[in-house]
């Protein structure tokens, strides 16, 4: 097995894919929830998209990592790199179960996962290939400060592409300030959202 | 950070090598998926689904501890297909399988990569008598199944299609 890295966060931690996790991930992407994301799948598209999970970070030494919250160790979705052969750019990608959405999983995951990319893979950049009409992604991806790049190549069309802020825009300031209090105000017992759900 | 390989043994054969993936073998594996010779697999496939089965052969040793090897020819060093056991979402039971490729045919080495996967599954995998699907249509593999040694013994169905279901002899310690 590979050795993928494990993040910590406030509220997460996020490991490599392990077998025992299939069937959470199974059931996300055999639903329209995966709509955005190829899906829904079947049983078999759904395992081969599972091994190709795992297999992404033995091919390209990046990939996407399961979200598990710390109090239970339940998984929530998955966020990371993301590079099918053929794409023009290297991806930062997510997705959350649709029962833990609107707790800011999401964003606090793919915060975390972006700093790791940027910091201990050396990525100098990224994008992320959204639906025009994945209006929570979009706003995701908005709250992560990326921004819609028009003249960016996309995969096929079909799809918008979001370009991330810089990691050297990320070290410090107003935008990386903006997202640790969005995230700090999730992690907040007292601050707990109810309402429009957003990942 | 590096991280270390998926433990995929090596095995060598006369004129194979049984081994790991490497990205330079898509390349070869999009071509056979993508190519008309992937219609008994359910092809052919678009690079998208390409790319997912080859990083799948991968994934599928961290997910059952056994898969599919990349076979390399050995004289050429090119890509010659793949072979090895499949036990994927919707599979009754662990499945002995093969593909060659284009140019790799008709010299005895899918039968040569196939016994030498069978032979380790079998040792060291824990999987013996196992069995292949294969479709009705597929007369080269069902020839090559005979080669092998395993008989019919029903018919199945894949993925809703209908198929053949071969059973391969005990090798046990005996390989």
């Amino acid at each position: 097995m590979i050795q993928i890295p494990e993040i910590k966060t406030r509220r997460l931690i996020l490991r490599g894919p392990e077998p025992e996790d299939y069937p959470d991930f199974k059931a996300t992407f055999s639903s329209y929830r995966s709509r955005f994301m190829g899906g829904p799948l079947n049983k078999y598209e759904a395992w081969m998209l599972y091994a190709a999970e795992i297999g992404h970070w033995d091919i390209r030494g990046y990939g996407m990592w399961m979200i598990h919250h710390k109090d239970d160790d339940r998984t929530l979705g998955m966020a990371g790199g993301w590079s099918p052969a053929g794409w023009p750019e290297r991806e930062i990608a997510w997705i959350i179960w649709p029962g833990e959405a609107g707790q800011g999983f999401a964003l606090e995951a793919t915060h975390a996962a972006r700093r790791h990319l940027y910091e201990a893979f050396a990525w100098e950049g990224a994008v992320s290939y959204i639906d025009p009409k994945n209006l929570d992604s979009i706003r995701l991806a908005e709250r992560l400060g990326a921004v819609k790049d028009t003249q960016a190549a996309t995969i096929d069309g079909n799809d918008a592409v979001y370009r991330h802020p810089s990691p050297e825009r990320l070290k410090s300031g107003q935008l990386a300030d903006g997202i640790e209090m969005e995230i700090s105000q999730y992690s907040n017992p007292i601050f707990s959202p109810k309402g429009m759900p957003v990942d | 950070m590096t991280l270390p390989e998926i433990a995929i043994p090596t095995i060598d054969t006369p004129d194979l090598i049984l081994r790991g993936y490497r990205e330079s073998d898509f390349g070869a594996v999009a071509a056979f998926g993508g190519s008309e010779r992937a219609r008994f697999v359910g092809g052919p496939h678009d690079r998208w689904t390409c790319w997912r089965a080859f990083l799948a052969g991968v994934g599928h040793w961290a997910l059952r501890g056994y898969g599919m090897w990349i076979v390399e020819h050995r004289a050429s060093g090119q890509v010659a297909g793949r072979v090895g056991m499949i036990l994927n979402d919707g599979w009754v039971e662990p499945e002995l399988a093969w593909h060659i490729y284009d140019g790799f045919e008709g010299r005895g080495l899918a039968y040569q990569a196939a016994q030498a996967a069978r032979c380790y599954a079998a040792r060291h995998q824990g999987l013996d008598r196992v069995i292949s699907y294969i479709n009705a249509e597929n007369t080269r593999s069902i020839r090559l199944a005979h080669r092998l040694g395993a008989q019919f013994e029903s018919d199945g169905e894949l993925l809703g299609q209908p198929c053949q279901i071969y059973r391969h002899p005990a090798i046990g310690d005996a390989a």
